[in-house]
């Protein structure tokens, strides 16, 4: 039996005699807050105006000056292409599926960035979607600052819980470009359920339905005696208020007659959506204005363009109950977390599908900083922890490339982490003896259709015939949702691994040179093994030559001989040096010289074939 | 401290068996994750957080496994010496196979649409009753000591859970993300 031992908590990590400034950062897609402990209450902080959000909108000014929030957003008309609106949608994603999607129509991009890291370009230059956030966390760090008039130590900063492991990873790198050390990334529904959780004592099955501006989060958690338990977690990273916005906005467009709407109109248009749709939250009829023209929108008629959007997020409930394995029945409350859902239709599906009014005591927009200020007291020691503990999931799937482009799931979705997996890997070629793990995230069961999370092979696999080698894959998911991958062959102990997450121990810059130094490392094996493979092309050409010179010396002219002599003096000094390309080119110039030899050689060897044959059929005629 | 135990049973205070008090798995993991979950130890050193990590992912396991009851029955086997990932033909009643080929044949032939819903959830529910018969008989036969009868009831189990996964597969179709 083995035994390990550890020490008993409630000691030194949550006895302190000084307190440390913790906040929570709601990093949201139209909106941030940050919240900290005043008076022993944790509560949002507003600016100097009064305003506890702040738009989560950056103005890159032609004058340098950077401007966060209102400010910002009150430039988009003006200066479309320098206003960085609704940035998190953009976090860890690629060039395509930035411009694909159309929200991002109004932005030129950097052309000198990699399309897997796309930059905006703005007057201050190129600005990539976590430097951007980062600055949306400055703004939020000095208002803490102003307001408390101490520097945040640490901060935890909420992600939807279907943010992938790229958009995480961005979340984390934007907090140290920001200079904000991260105690931990916390799970927006989780938040919330904390922030209701401590007010209520509520026991029971929860369900947190969190529809911001960009993003969609539905999550089922268990609270007993503290312990929240995250069940099951779902939704779409791609969903939100702004999506109704664009709704309002298409129609106003057709309303107008216009096929499309210029981008320079699209902010402005945008806002006329937002405003329309908030006013239907209170009204039954809203109004737009348009090129002189007044348009009126009714309730009914917004619910019937949104039809689509709302089903959407009633079969993400659906799914998560599924994979807890519950009903509605089992639920005994609900929460709706997000400014989106203050849309009376978003209300009324919720109520009507849950068969109960759901809760919305605390401020929609609020409750998730709160939450994660609590949490932010309790990991920096602030609060005793005696039993309050967050269990939560790994919200998608993780798993591996294997043949045929399949993905093999090592860490299923909604499993509880922290977590540990292995599973068994083989060559599929005799004598392999390196092999490339490609990691990727995702439901699907096709490569391409995941996202791809890491590359990095193991070398120094013994040969052997195919399927005998045995390759252990180790996925590590720490509490933060941070993926490392381990990969070890069992025979010889060879050992490779890559920290797709940047974590404990280790920090982003680290990460960063790891993850860099694998790929030039692939880069130059690659460059290795064309440099060996030219060079084995070139001696066995060499090696038939001086084999076919020797038999059959008397089928070659003078000159011919010395050209070929000379072709193979300049291949070996080729092959001396390290350029495969030189390698080939002067393996070509060998052959190119020997090819009538050659093909002499060639009419000799099957004249030869013939004659046997010839002979072969004479004397089975005789038979 | 905490002591990893022979088996998950005893690591949560629970007796070996396939029927299991939920509840009590359920307090137990909770009490011992309170003790030895990484945020325990936030201000802690990196040895030390790693040890609760590895603890942590070690109780996570041990809960899943007990949790599901596919995964606790093959556990259980597993603790008798049977090794259920060899699966022979002989292990399997051709009436049980033939009885899934068809019902996935339905499940195919249902219409890629909503107005598959309905047929959707009675599958699963008509699934989801026979699990529950198989899992009564499943504990049954381990009680007895009859492992060969464990064994089959075990491959079913496997085939009505994989079943539902299935379902719910052809519901992802319907409504992809």
């Amino acid at each position: 039996m083995s035994l390990l031992q550890i020490s008993e908590p409630g000691g030194s990590p949550t006895r302190r005699t000084a307190r440390k400034r913790a906040a929570g950062i709601d990093l949201g897609t139209t909106n941030s807050l940050i919240a900290t402990s005043i008076g022993g209450e944790v509560r949002t902080l507003a600016d100097a105006g009064g305003a506890h959000l702040l738009p989560s909108v950056v103005h890159y000014g032609v004058d340098g000056v950077i401007g966060v929030g209102a400010a910002a957003k009150e430039q988009a008309a003006a200066d479309p292409a320098n206003v960085i609106a609704s940035v998190k949608r953009a976090l860890g994603k690629g060039f395509d599926e930035l411009t694909g999607s159309g929200d991002y129509r109004q932005y030129r991009f950097d052309p000198a960035r990699d399309t897997h890291a796309p930059a905006f370009l703005t007057a201050a230059g190129a600005r990539d979607p976590a430097e951007v956030s980062a600055d949306i966390l400055r703004a939020l760090a000095r208002r803490a600052e102003d307001r408390i008039g101490e520097a945040i130590e640490g901060a935890v900063i909420t992600v939807p819980a279907y943010f992938n492991d790229a958009q995480r990873q961005q979340t984390r790198y934007a907090a140290s470009l920001a200079d904000i050390k991260v105690l931990r990334l916390l799970n927006e529904p989780t938040a919330a359920a904390v922030a209701y959780g401590l007010d209520s004592k509520d026991h029971g099955n929860i369900i947190v339905f969190d529809l911001g501006g960009g993003t969609f989060d539905v999550s089922l958690l268990s609270l007993q005696k503290g312990v929240f338990e995250v069940l099951a977690t779902g939704g779409d990273t791609a969903l939100g208020g702004d999506d109704f916005d664009r709704l309002v906005a298409d129609w106003l467009a057709r309303q107008c007659g216009m096929e499309e709407i210029a981008p320079q109109d699209y902010p402005t248009m945008l806002r006329a959506a937002n405003r329309a749709r908030e006013t239907l939250s209170v009204a039954t009829q809203a109004e737009l204005i348009w090129g002189g023209s007044r348009f009126s929108l009714s309730a009914a008629e917004f619910a019937k363009l949104a039809a689509t959007l709302v089903r959407r997020t009633i079969l993400a409930c659906r799914r998560v109950l599924r994979d807890a394995g519950m009903e509605t029945g089992d639920i005994d409350n609900v929460l709706l977390v997000g400014g989106a859902t203050r849309m009376p239709l978003i209300r009324r599906a919720v109520a009507e599908y849950f068969g109960r009014n759901p809760l919305q005591d605390i401020d929609p927009d609020r409750v998730v900083a709160i939450g994660a200020g609590i949490q932010a007291e309790v990991l920096a020691g602030n609060q005793p922890a005696d039993d309050f503990l967050l269990l939560d999931v790994n919200p998608l799937s993780l798993g591996i490339e294997t043949m045929g482009e399949l993905v093999e799931k090592i860490i299923h979705r909604n499993t509880a982490i922290p977590v540990s997996k292995s599973q068994e890997f083989t060559t599929y070629k005799d004598g392999q003896t390196a092999m490339a793990l490609h990691v990727v995230q995702g439901e699907r069961e096709l490569v391409s259709e995941c996202r791809s999370l890491a590359r990095f092979s193991l070398q120094g696999i013994p040969p052997m015939v195919a399927g005998a080698a045995k390759v252990k894959v180790t996925f590590q998911v720490d509490a933060d949702g941070l993926l490392s991958v381990f990969a070890e062959e069992a025979s010889t102990g060879r050992k490779a691994e890559v920290l797709v997450k940047p974590s404990f121990g280790l920090d982003l810059d680290q990460v960063e040179k790891m993850l860099k130094e694998s790929h030039d490392h692939a880069r130059s094996d690659m460059a290795a093994r064309a440099l060996r493979e030219a060079r084995l092309e070139a001696t066995r050409l060499m090696d038939a030559i001086d084999g076919a010179i020797g038999e059959d010396a008397e089928l070659l002219e003078v000159d011919e001989h010395a050209a070929i002599d000379r072709a193979m003096d300049d291949l070996r000094k080729a092959m001396a040096g390290e350029s495969a390309a030189l390698i080939e080119e002067r393996t070509e110039q060998l052959n190119n010289v020997s090819k009538d030899f050659a093909a002499r050689r060639m009419n000799m060897t099957v004249g030869a074939a013939l004659r046997g044959e010839s002979i072969d059929a004479m004397e089975s005629q005789s038979d | 401290m905490l002591s990893i135990a022979d088996n998950y049973f005893s690591q949560f205070e629970l007796p070996v068996g396939y029927e299991i008090d939920l509840d009590r798995l359920n307090r137990q993991f909770r009490q011992l994750q309170v003790i030895v979950h990484p945020d325990r130890y936030a201000a802690a050193g990196d040895e030390q957080r790693l040890r609760a990590i590895k603890l942590s992912s070690y109780l996570n396991e041990a809960y899943e496994t007990l949790k599901s009851p596919l995964r606790r029955a093959g556990y259980l086997l597993r603790l008798q010496g049977v090794d259920v990932d060899q699966v022979e033909q002989s292990d399997l009643d051709p009436e049980l196979l033939f009885e899934q080929m068809r019902l996935r044949e339905t499940l195919a032939e249902l219409p890629r649409d909503e107005s598959a819903l309905e047929q959707l959830d009675d599958l699963r529910r008509s699934a989801g009753s026979r699990l529950a018969r198989r899992r009564e008989e499943f504990a049954g036969s381990l009680a007895l000591d009859n492992l060969e009868q464990a064994r089959k009831l075990f491959h079913e189990l496997q085939f009505l859970t994989k079943f539902q996964v299935e379902i719910a597969k052809v519901e992802d179709a319907i409504f992809p993300d």
